[in-house]
């Protein structure tokens, strides 16, 4: 009955939204020209180049942020000598990429055992096969500096979380925050305090990356067997040797998978990050945008690939190799160490050789398939974008015309008045009260800050992308989650999906759709799905078979199977795959700035271009920031409610 | 299982340890290496258009063969490349077409201006060349409005859509629609390529299309009749800037080249290279001509330099 209510409501709602902004259509829709300031922007412009005026003079620059600046750059530089680039007078590293590769198979060996090492090594390699060498150890010193100062940080502070319920009530909402927060948006305001290069990257990175490692920390803290505890707690442990003596040795398997969680969040920044002067891969994929050379994009992105499998296998092997409770006996561990110490001994062997013979030191130009794994990618592109022009630009201007334009015209086109109201009403119908007065808060607050309009375009291509994310997730979901053979074909292509970075798949959707708002929403679509399939997969999958079979009993056929049961039992998890996708959507849609989508994501890079717009590309990114936080909160009431 | 970890936590760092410190010896193939001269270590901006390519490589090479290290960054134009020469990683750019953008960080002591490149930029509308063939009336500014409904496309909201360029270029596209009351769209492409792509696609397929571009330039090599595509808008009055506000078409700019305070002040052959560079938007277009045909850029830049001995010796100084 109430839920028959609320649809009605929903409708009623809507039907008169669309007769309201019919009405009023094009007054009031606070629409600002690309090159025109309000005077918030203005303020804020100024407060920006106050700053950056006063980097060499004021107090907090010279004790504060440059000192910060100073010593990561010097922790990542000193990383980087050591493995990428030459010192000095010198035309190799100190270590060469034999030496490393030597290292590397080395500790993923000692971690974890020889299999994963030799994955390892062999991907590593590949990197360098695909002349990425030193675009490569450029990215591994990168998320190694900025994996080591996250758990530096993160570590200690999620223990703390794990033993204090007021520090996780406090952290709560900033780690809620950054899982929001789309990477875009907080690299102008870094480079405005940190400059731009390896310092601010490598905080960017970490901002990230930490929230991961202090939750997953935290929760490893929590959900331990509490037996232990108590027994250790009634013998008169203090609180100091209950944590390290209990506590910390049985939340450890967890704790290592909590490093993976990091390690993997920091390479998925490795793009964007070269946006504002991070070396590593990131640099030849953003480069292959500007020059649109997909081939080279996905050279790169392949290599991205590669150190992602690398880093995720070998940290949860490491994870892994912690779970066993036998101690060794004495024979096993005079084996193991006679083998460590061969294989040690090897390492420093090669790591010598690596700096006597040239051919070891510096990756042999003769073995590099770069220009034929560039030349097949861009043919095949060629060909697709030549033939499938037709279909795919009919396909563009279909969406465009049918679903984009409409939505556009509805949400900014209408007056604000309207929009915000109709906003207000939905939150209010789906959410309950709080959230409809959060979400009245939020959007004041984006009319306030004048980009109104631009807000409502970008959130019409978040709604259009994550219509048509759900559409084909949700049937990938059934599919996956009905069908275990699907599952196995699926899940590379998902895995992949989810580690390419969506920079990459820019370049070659460009190619198929030209600079329209449809690039940026076919990107969000293709970058977001993989998360939204295993989502619905896993909530179809633990539908209980027991319903199933009562069901099938009763002479259900597979569709109405699905439609009446597994659905219906998995709507929990497609209302949470709903806002997951959502919040990929908005990182991805607001990339789109840089293929022709306009919005919020525009004024960002263009902030970050002209020094006369640089206030608004700030505001804009905070203004992003308040949506992102809006779409989660409605999309998450909705969830809880079911 | 805490020792097992210990252990092997042991004999990881040992062999860390172990390789750092072979590191610090020095070793065979670092000696080999050529001894540097006292030019230093410095790092030329890389922006993405073709020309830019060819006058930066072209510096580059004179400058290692003047013993010079120059590193090659690609960055995007404008307040990121300032801000980069203000943080100390780059320390020149060859070529920039906004007048004058960079006056804050001159201000601040932390970018020098060093002059003309030589090259002379024009920016500009332009239309694929099969419709000023079709349409001999269209490249005045005054008609494009009679055609407007030919450029509509699924994202110009009822208008004519007008590709406007990337957003580091100089742009003042709405303000040109605004002033000449045209029925046009400003879109945003986000990058050169996008651009290229229009036009290119636009003159294979004879579809409409109005986009910025500008010379120097090899796309009009590329796109033959391309040059005299180009739509005449009222001239603006430059002489007085304030008028100029009313802007109607963009002015002929003498391209400039910007460099670090910290090269300016290093009394490097690298900073005299930099503050000589001159040549003409001829020598321009054939660098980047070659570098179009698949030669190499540094094989390109030789190619000019092995040409053109004395033009270069007179940048040394």
């Amino acid at each position: 009955m109430l839920h028959l209510k609320k649809s009605q409501l929903l409708l009623g709602g809507g039907l008169i939204w669309v007769f309201l902004s019919r009405i009023f259509q094009g007054d009031h829709t606070l629409e600002l020209s690309t090159a025109e300031n309000t005077s918030f922007t203005t303020s804020v412009g100024d407060a920006a180049a106050s700053i950056r005026g006063n980097r060499t003079k004021s107090a907090a620059f010279i004790y504060f942020f440059n000192p910060i600046r100073a010593t990561i750059n010097g922790f990542v530089e000193a990383i980087r000598t050591l493995i990428s680039v030459p010192r000095g007078n010198s035309i190799i590293p100190l270590i060469g990429w034999f030496g490393v590769a030597a290292i590397v198979a080395f500790t993923v060996y000692a971690t974890s055992r020889l299999r994963t090492a030799l994955l390892a090594t062999a991907l590593l390699l590949a990197c360098g096969a695909l002349g990425m060498w030193q675009f490569t150890m450029d990215t591994l010193a990168m998320t190694f500096a900025s994996v080591l100062l996250s758990l530096l940080i993160g570590i200690p502070l999620g223990i703390w979380a794990g033993l204090s319920d007021r520090v996780l009530k406090i952290l709560t909402p900033f780690l809620d925050l950054a899982q929001i927060l789309p990477t875009l948006v907080y690299l102008a305001p870094l480079a405005l305090f940190f400059l731009i290069g390896t310092a601010s990257a490598t905080i960017a990175t970490m901002v990230y990356s930490i929230p991961l490692s202090i939750r997953i920390t935290s929760h490893a803290i929590r959900n331990l067997n509490q037996s232990p505890i108590e027994a250790a707690v009634s013998m008169g442990s203090t609180g100091k040797q209950t944590l390290t003596k209990v506590q910390l040795p049985m939340a450890k398997q967890m704790i290592v998978l909590g490093i993976n969680q990091t390690v993997m969040a920091a390479l998925s920044f490795v793009v964007i990050a070269a946006l504002i002067g991070a070396p590593g891969l990131g640099k030849p994929v953003v480069d292959a945008l500007i020059i649109r050379n997909v081939g080279q994009g996905f050279v790169a992105g392949f290599a991205v690939v590669f150190v992602a499998i690398l880093l995720d296998r070998s940290t949860s092997a490491a994870a892994k190799a912690q779970e066993s409770f036998i101690p060794p006996t004495a024979v096993q561990i005079r084996n193991n160490r006679i083998k460590i110490g061969a294989a040690g001994l090897a390492t420093i062997v090669s790591i010598f050789a690596s700096r006597m013979v040239l051919s070891l030191a510096v990756w042999p130009t003769s073995i590099n398939f770069s220009s034929q794994v560039e030349d097949v990618t861009n043919s095949a592109t060629t060909w697709i974008t030549t033939n499938l022009y037709i279909f795919t630009v009919g396909f563009k201007d279909f969406i465009s015309n049918w679903v984009l334009n409409p939505l556009e015209t509805l949400l900014a086109f209408s007056p604000w008045y309207v929009t915000l109201a109709a906003i207000i009403f939905l939150a209010l119908v789906i959410g309950g009260n709080r959230v409809a007065i959060l979400a009245a808060v939020l959007l004041s607050l984006i009319v306030f800050s004048g980009l109104w309009h631009e807000a409502m375009i970008t959130l019409t291509q978040t709604i259009v992308a994550t219509l048509m994310t759900m559409t084909i997730g949700i049937a990938l979901g059934i599919l996956v989650g009905r069908n275990k053979r699907a599952e196995k074909i699926l899940r590379p292509f998902l895995d992949a999906g989810q580690t390419l970075p969506a920079f990459v798949y820019l370049i070659p959707m460009l190619g198929l759709f030209g600079p329209t708002r449809f690039t940026a929403i076919a990107t969000g679509i293709v970058y977001s799905i993989p998360v939204v399939v295993k989502i619905v997969g896993e909530g179809i999958r633990s539908v209980p078979e027991s319903m199933i079979e009562a069901a099938t009993a009763a002479g259900s056929t597979v569709r109405q199977i699905i439609t009446k049961v597994q659905l219906p039992a998995a709507k929990k998890s497609i209302l949470l795959a709903t806002n997951q996708g959502m919040i990929f959507v908005l990182a991805v849609v607001v990339i789109g700035g840089f293929v022709g989508s306009g919005g919020l994501g525009y004024l960002v890079i263009l902030g970050g271009s002209k020094p006369e717009l640089q206030g608004k590309g700030l505001v804009a990114g905070l203004v992003i920031l308040l949506l992102g936080v809006m779409i989660d909160r409605i999309a998450q009431a909705s969830a809880q409610r079911v | 299982m805490k020792f097992s970890l210990g252990r092997r936590s042991a004999a990881v760092s040992l062999v860390v340890v172990g390789a750092l410190v072979l590191a610090g010896c020095s070793s065979s193939v670092n000696e080999s290496a050529d001894e540097a001269s006292d030019c230093g270590t410095w790092a030329i901006a890389m922006h993405a258009w073709n020309g830019y390519t060819a006058s930066a490589q072209v510096v580059a090479e004179v400058a290692k063969a003047n013993g010079c290290t120059i590193t090659q960054t690609t960055l995007e134009e404008a307040g990121v490349t300032y801000d980069a020469m203000e943080a100390g990683s780059i320390d020149v750019i060859i070529e920039d077409w906004g007048g004058g953008r960079w006056k804050e960080w001159v201000d601040r002591g932390a970018v020098v201006e060093a002059g003309d490149n030589g090259n002379v930029g024009l920016i500009g509308m332009y239309v694929a060349p099969w419709m000023a063939a079709k349409y001999p009336d269209i490249l005045d500014s005054a008609n494009l409005n009679k055609y407007a409904d030919m450029f509509k496309t699924a994202d110009s909201g009822g208008k004519g859509a007008w590709y406007e360029g990337p957003p580091g270029y100089t742009t003042i596209g709405e303000k040109m629609i605004a002033a000449n009351k045209l029925n046009f769209k400003a879109i945003a492409t986000g990058s050169e390529a996008a651009l290229v792509d229009v036009l290119t696609k636009a003159e294979a397929n004879k579809t409409p299309a109005l986009a910025y571009f500008y010379t120097p330039g090899t796309l009009f090599i590329k796109i033959p009749g391309l040059e005299q595509s180009r739509i005449k808008f009222p001239a603006n009055d430059w002489s007085d800037a304030a008028k100029a506000s009313g802007l109607t078409d963009y002015p002929e700019t003498q391209l400039q080249k910007l460099m670090s305070k910290k090269l300016m002040d290093s009394g490097s052959i690298f900073s005299t290279i930099v503050m000589n560079f001159k040549w003409t938007n001829a020598d321009q277009n054939s660098v980047a001509a070659d570098i179009e045909g698949g030669m190499e850029p540094a094989a390109a830049a030789q190619k000019w330099i092995d040409a053109n001995p004395d033009t270069v010796a007179a940048w040394l100084g």
